[in-house]
């Protein structure tokens, strides 16, 4: 009964980080690009069977699904070295190969069109478990396939498997730059809507913070993908690590979600990651301790989700939880002391409403990946600045939504047919309701907060507020 | 032939002529006859007189007397006479000259007692001796005769003195005489023969006037004997000598008597061969002595009197040596008459400690051979780990225990038999090695010591043979008792950690009793759960077992070591009526020998309490993420409630959220309540504890060090004595929790129920209208809450919940009155840790605002 887990990469984004993810798995459990066990790797003390099962060749296959609607990302995939790694009955190619067009509204529909084949595959693994704790979903929100058919995979898998966790890695586009899809204002709505209602935990990864954590922390002028996505799997080994190599605490996710995610809807989760390398950089070598590791993992610069707050807005956020997961060989006792000094510093500033702590999470490095320091350290944290980014997205969609612009491509699908956008203004009152809950979350009222003014919600008339919104507040 | 008839008529002629000269009492042959038997008979008997055949003392003795009663002259006289009596030599001399001045002196005494019937025991005991006169019995007759007799002597003297007075160069030998008669005079016993007495009284001999007397318990020179105070007390003391040798003789031979029937032991036997030995040196000088005592001095003058070589004077001075020797010895013997072994090697050793170093240098070479019975046990002891000791006399005292209990109670130091020339530091060294090599040998069945010691004695200098060792090198031995120590302990740990897998063991009893072994815990939890909550005497032992090596098979406790494995059990405690699975379930660990040395019953049931303590707590932490997960983010989907009325709408949202928020703090307390558990208690008492295994030089260090970790724990996890109240609100708030726990789970059913019954009766259609006119019709399909249509069914969600947020509010209640209670509690707790764990709960200082009192 290893808990597994199954990961579900969906679109070109998607199978991208995913690609990434599992290559750095099979590096910290010294699995051969082929999926076979390297010989110095029989004595780690790790468990694999929580991502891989071994096929009757004792091959190590990992529990994905490697989905798009375009072959291009999961051929090159299939072409290189870790063509014989993957179960190749779990990856699934649209037969048209046209994908979605960036358009969520085709890739949701396209994804209830081949429900059946993909939920055959999922049964499948999931049959091939013996207690199977989640699914973990690896998209990226503004395109077309990840946002649209991700968005109808987790509608399914919250029916399917209501019983199952489901955490997703949510790529979040580069506001900075003009992007490529300009209807990326759209795809996030909707599919935040989603991330919102039927997922158990949202790791948000936004691509402005890596571009920026790029540029500045690793000083690369011009990063790329891979770039960028090598730090992504970073995040995902290191979030994964505690359930990789079992220790005293934190050995399921649900156990480690369940601490992070104390009030339902607030749960997406930011990361931060130090010290951070990239692949064939001579980095300079820090000193880390765990004080370090855990101040640094503080600092916003290393956060990996840019904050869009003002500064008295910022000001006012509060952290409603923080696991720190450190690797490497850490003195225990160093763990309280660093507690200690982050408290006398007042570093940290936590909600008010409820008590709350820095989780601290000891693990185990891979003894099969050499690194240039001791101690490495990552934060999971949920925090209510996050609200300023689903508001960055609001207002996005606002702009464009007022100039009625591009809806054409979307009135095509059925669910916007006859021109019926009520989703559109749902998922805005769902995200709306979101910020609200989490903006409250930074009071100390907020066990009374969305109940202050039972006649002005029985009047049906709490709308208007955009403060109180009973029926989405659940 | 010729000489004997002389001598026969000379005595008739003698006879007759005593007898003719007594006027009353005419001659009469028959009278006759008698005395001339009477008279033979007494010559020809053995009879002597007790004086030595001395002529010159007689003399001097006789010339004494006469000084003493005012005739000088005539004493002189008589000396002049005697010199030239004396140098009378050659044929026709007398040969017997002291017989004759013997004879002479006696006479003259039987005169002079007649006159003044002296009550003095020796005169009269000469005038019993002479027995001639008494034997006429009449007191008239023999009375006359003598006197007569005398008076004709008298004479003779008188001419002397008048000769001798006129040499003056004679005056200076006159007084030397004078002086020696006096001396004579006093001493009734000769110097000489006091000497000799003494030489025998020292050898333990009652001699002829120095007598052993019972009653003051020494040798004394008996009172009756007239000899000068000044002779008396140094005759009494040169005997001392004579007593203490009695005491140190009497001591061997009573000790050898008693051996073996009674425990002298191997070193009362090595002190009596010590004791033996000085006695012989002793008797060598008493023979020398007695030898010499017959030797005269050689003197200046021939004339003057030669007494013989040993005075009692030089006898003191001979006898200097030994008899500070002999009293040492009688001191000692004193002291150790009740003593044994090693108790008597230290009274023995606390007499060495002497400044005088004749005493010291006596007593070394005699502790040396007391003491080599004692270091030949501690070598052997130390190398071989044998216990040869069976007089009890070693100061490690063995006693048979079973294989578990021989580290601890097998073997201990006797204080009672530890020298004192052996530290406490030394001797517990020295019980801990042969302790070692024991446990080695019997626990540990290794014969990898011998090497060892071998090689110890090789570096200590010493060979493994028997008698390397003696006293005085109480360094070597301790260098032994170092090297053999050093060695067979880390041979010792060798073996622990390396055949015995110690550390591993620790590890494993921490990865599974201790829980360390997070995702094996998560599974027996999972597979154990549903069994435990049934009745504990329902509970087939049998099937835990079964489902406790599922646990181990699927998670990653299957790599560990087949060995580990097969040692964790499944154990039952004792259960009461009432009992669920949960209060009587547990894991043991059976450590085996040797490891339970380490592992004995009680520190296993100190493990067995923190088990049931971090047991308990993770039953709480598995209650609570199951809790979470009947509530996690995407389980109520809102869609369903759109349709609710809004102000149950907003019931359920306060229901909800109150008991998310009440969540939030029962995790908060029990998973914080975890990582103290994990960081400051165990993770940092197991570094400790690596690090003092590390450094642990034997066994008793390990088994402190173990001690220390266990204590640091059960004393951190608040299951010390000092924290029984935190420890009871603890477990009350666990209960609460669990009920907390059910109360979610029905919280959460009801509210599924009711989404399902809404949605059902929303299915037809997802129109407003529609929906509201279906339930207006009342003929929807019977159920409990459908049936009366949406304003029932709103009613009773809203009874529902209403209900549910009481009994939520009642638990919100009591959980946070029990745990301000127990948050207060910690401040005072008496273990530093504990705050630790203060401000861990209370990182964001919330209690602390919430109730600013604490």
């Amino acid at each position: 009964m290893p808990r597994e887990i199954i990961t579900l990469q969906v679109g070109q984004c998607g199978n991208q980080i995913g690609m990434e993810f599992w290559k750095q798995l099979c590096l910290e459990h010294g699995i051969s690009k082929e999926g076979i066990l390297e010989d110095f790797a029989t004595q780690g003390g790790d468990r694999k069977d929580v991502f891989f099962y071994q096929a009757d060749d004792q091959h190590y296959i990992p529990r994905a699904l490697l989905i798009d609607l375009e072959p291009r990302v999961i051929n090159g995939i299939q072409n290189s070295e870790y063509r014989n790694l993957y179960n190749h009955e779990n990856i699934f190619v649209s037969d048209h190969g046209g994908g979605a067009g960036n358009n969520w509204a085709s890739g949701y529909h396209q994804g209830k069109g081949v429900e059946e084949d993909i939920m055959d595959m999922i049964d499948r693994e999931a049959d091939g478990s013996d207690s199977l704790e989640g699914f973990v979903l690896c998209h990226s929100i503004a395109g077309g396939t990840g946002s649209g058919m991700g968005s109808y995979l987790l509608e399914t898998l919250n029916d399917r498997y209501s019983k199952k966790l489901v955490q997703t890695y949510s790529v979040f586009p580069n506001q900075m730059e003009t992007s490529d899809v300009v209807v990326q204002p759209y795809n996030s709505l909707l599919t935040l809507k989603r991330l919102t209602l039927n997922a158990d935990c949202v790791v948000v990864l936004d691509n402005t913070a890596l571009n920026r954590i790029a540029v500045e922390r690793l000083h690369l002028s011009n990063p790329t993908f891979a770039q960028t996505n090598s730090l992504v799997s970073t995040v995902m080994s290191a979030s994964t690590t505690t359930l990789r190599y079992p220790g005293y605490m934190n050995n399921d996710l649900v156990g480690l979600l369940a601490s992070l995610i104390p009030t339902p809807r607030c749960h997406f989760l930011m990361t931060g990651y130090t010290p951070l390398t990239v692949e064939r950089q001579a980095n300079v070598i820090r000193k880390t301790t765990v004080l370090d590791v855990m101040r640094r993992l503080l600092q916003t610069k290393n956060i990996m989700v840019s904050s869009y707050a003002r500064t008295k807005e910022a000001s006012q956020a509060k952290y409603i939880s923080i696991l720190n997961i450190i690797q490497g060989e850490v003195d225990p006792t160093q763990v309280h002391e660093s507690l200690q000094r982050i408290r006398e510093r007042k570093l940290v500033n936590f909600i008010e409403w409820g008590p709350a702590s820095i989780q601290v999470a000891l693990s185990r490095k891979s003894p099969y990946v050499q690194t240039a320091h001791r101690v490495s350290g990552l934060m999971l944290a949920s925090h209510t600045s996050i609200r300023h980014l689903f508001s960055k997205c609001l207002s996005q969609y606002e702009k464009l939504r007022k100039k009625q612009a591009f809806l054409d491509n979307y009135r095509k699908f059925p669910m916007f047919a006859d021109n019926d956008l009520s989703e559109f203004d749902e998922s805005r009152d769902i995200i709306e309701s979101l910020v609200d809950e989490y903006k409250a979350c930074e009071s100390p009222d907020y066990i009374k907060w969305g109940m202050e003014d039972p006649d002005h919600i029985l009047t049906g008339e709490g709308n208007a507020s955009g403060a109180v919104d009973p029926k989405l507040a659940v | 032939m010729e000489e004997e008839h002389r001598v026969t008529d000379l005595i008739k002629e003698l006879v007759l002529r005593l007898l003719s000269q007594n006027p009353q009492n005419p001659s009469s042959s028959i009278d006759t006859q008698k005395s001339l038997r009477y008279a033979i008979r007494i010559l020809s008997s053995l009879m002597t007189p007790s004086i030595a055949p001395d002529s010159a003392a007689i003399a001097e003795s006789i010339k004494r007397q006469l000084a003493t009663q005012g005739k000088s002259s005539q004493a002189l006289a008589f000396a002049d006479l005697y010199t030239k009596f004396a140098s009378k030599n050659g044929p026709g001399s007398i040969e017997n000259k002291w017989a004759v001045l013997y004879l002479l002196k006696v006479i003259s005494e039987d005169r002079k007692n007649q006159k003044s019937r002296s009550d003095s025991r020796v005169s009269s005991g000469f005038s019993a001796s002479v027995g001639l006169p008494a034997l006429f019995d009449a007191e008239s007759g023999g009375y006359s005769g003598v006197s007569r007799n005398r008076e004709t002597l008298e004479k003779g003297w008188n001419n002397g003195v008048l000769l001798v007075s006129k040499d003056p160069e004679n005056i200076r030998e006159i007084a030397v005489r004078e002086f020696a008669n006096l001396v004579k005079e006093e001493n009734e016993v000769s110097e000489e023969v006091l000497v000799r007495d003494v030489l025998y009284a020292c050898q333990g001999i009652d001699g002829k006037y120095v007598k052993f007397d019972k009653s003051v318990d020494g040798y004394l020179l008996r009172d009756s004997i007239k000899v000068p105070r000044a002779t008396r007390i140094t005759v009494q003391k040169l005997c001392e000598l004579g007593w203490l040798f009695r005491k140190v003789k009497g001591y061997i031979s009573e000790s050898m008597d008693r051996f073996p029937a009674e425990d002298v032991g191997t070193v009362g036997q090595a002190f009596c061969a010590a004791l033996q030995d000085e006695l012989s040196h002793y008797y060598k000088l008493l023979a020398v002595l007695e030898a010499q005592s017959m030797n005269p001095i050689p003197l200046v003058s021939e004339t003057a009197n030669s007494g013989t070589y040993l005075s009692l004077r030089r006898l003191s001075v001979w006898f200097a040596e030994p008899m500070v020797k002999m009293r040492l010895m009688a001191v000692l013997v004193d002291k150790c008459r009740v003593l044994r072994g090693g108790a008597m090697a230290g009274a023995i050793h606390l007499h060495a400690q002497h400044g005088d170093p004749l005493v010291h240098e006596f007593m070394r070479q005699l502790l040396c051979r007391v003491c080599s019975p004692l270091f030949e046990m501690v070598r052997s002891w130390v190398l071989e780990g044998e216990l040869e000791d069976i007089f009890a006399e070693f100061f490690v005292l063995g006693q048979p225990v079973k294989a578990e209990s021989l580290w601890r109670e097998g073997y201990r130091l006797h204080a009672g038999m530890l020298p004192s020339f052996i530290s406490q530091s030394l001797a517990q060294r020295i019980l801990r090695t042969g302790k070692s090599i024991n446990f080695l040998r019997v626990c540990c069945e290794d014969r990898g010591w011998a090497d060892a010691a071998t090689e110890a004695a090789a570096a200590a200098g010493t060979t493994t043979r028997r008698g390397g060792l003696g006293y005085g090198e109480t360094d070597a031995l301790e260098s032994l008792v170092i090297e053999a120590a050093k060695r067979i302990d880390k041979h010792l740990l060798d073996v622990m950690y390396k055949q015995y897998k110690f550390k591993e063991h620790c590890l494993a009893i921490k990865r599974y009793l201790l829980l360390g072994q997070g995702d094996f815990v998560q599974y027996l939890m999972d597979i154990v759960g549903p069994e435990l909550s049934e009745p504990a005497n329902t509970i087939s032992s049998f099937k835990l077992a079964g489902l406790l090596e599922s646990a181990i098979r699927s998670s990653n406790a299957q790599y560990d070591d087949r060995d580990i494995l097969d040692r964790l059990r499944v154990k039952m405690m004792p259960h009461g009526t009432g009992d669920r699975g949960w209060d009587v379930f547990s894991l043991e660990y059976d450590a085996r020998v040797p490891l339970n040395t380490v592992f004995t019953e009680s520190v296993m049931a100190r493990y067995l309490r923190i088990f049931n303590f971090l047991w308990k707590l993770r039953r709480v932490e598995h209650a609570l993420i199951g809790a979470w997960k009947t509530m996690k983010p995407n389980c109520i989907t809102s869609n369903s409630f759109i349709k609710l009325q809004s102000a149950v709408k907003l019931q359920l949202l306060s229901t909800l959220r109150r008991c998310q928020v009440l969540w939030d703090e029962m995790n908060h307390f029990v998973s914080n309540l975890q990582y103290y558990i994990m960081f400051e208690v165990l993770e940092v008492s197991w570094s400790n504890f690596s690090n003092e295994m590390e450094a642990a030089k034997d066994l008793d260090d390990l088994l402190a060090a173990h001690d220390k970790y266990l204590n640091s724990i059960v004393e951190k996890s608040l299951l010390g004595e000092r924290s029984q109240n935190l420890y009871k609100t603890l477990f009350v708030l666990f209960d609460l929790i669990l009920r907390f726990r059910s109360h979610v789970d029905r919280l959460y059913e009801g509210i599924h129920e009711l989404q399902s019954r809404t949605m059902e009766s929303l299915s037809p259609s997802r129109d407003k209208t529609r929906s509201r006119r279906l339930l207006n019709d009342k003929t929807a399909e019977p159920g409990a809450w459908i049936s009366d249509g949406r304003k029932a069914l709103t009613q009773r969600a809203g009874e529902f919940l209403r209900n549910m947020g009481q009994d939520l509010d009642a638990i919100a209640k009591e959980y946070s009155s029990l745990l301000e209670g127990f948050i207060s509690q910690l401040p005072v707790q008496q273990h530093i840790d504990l705050k630790f764990l203060l401000f861990r709960l209370d990182f964001t200082e919330f209690y602390c605002q919430l109730h600013p009192n604490m």
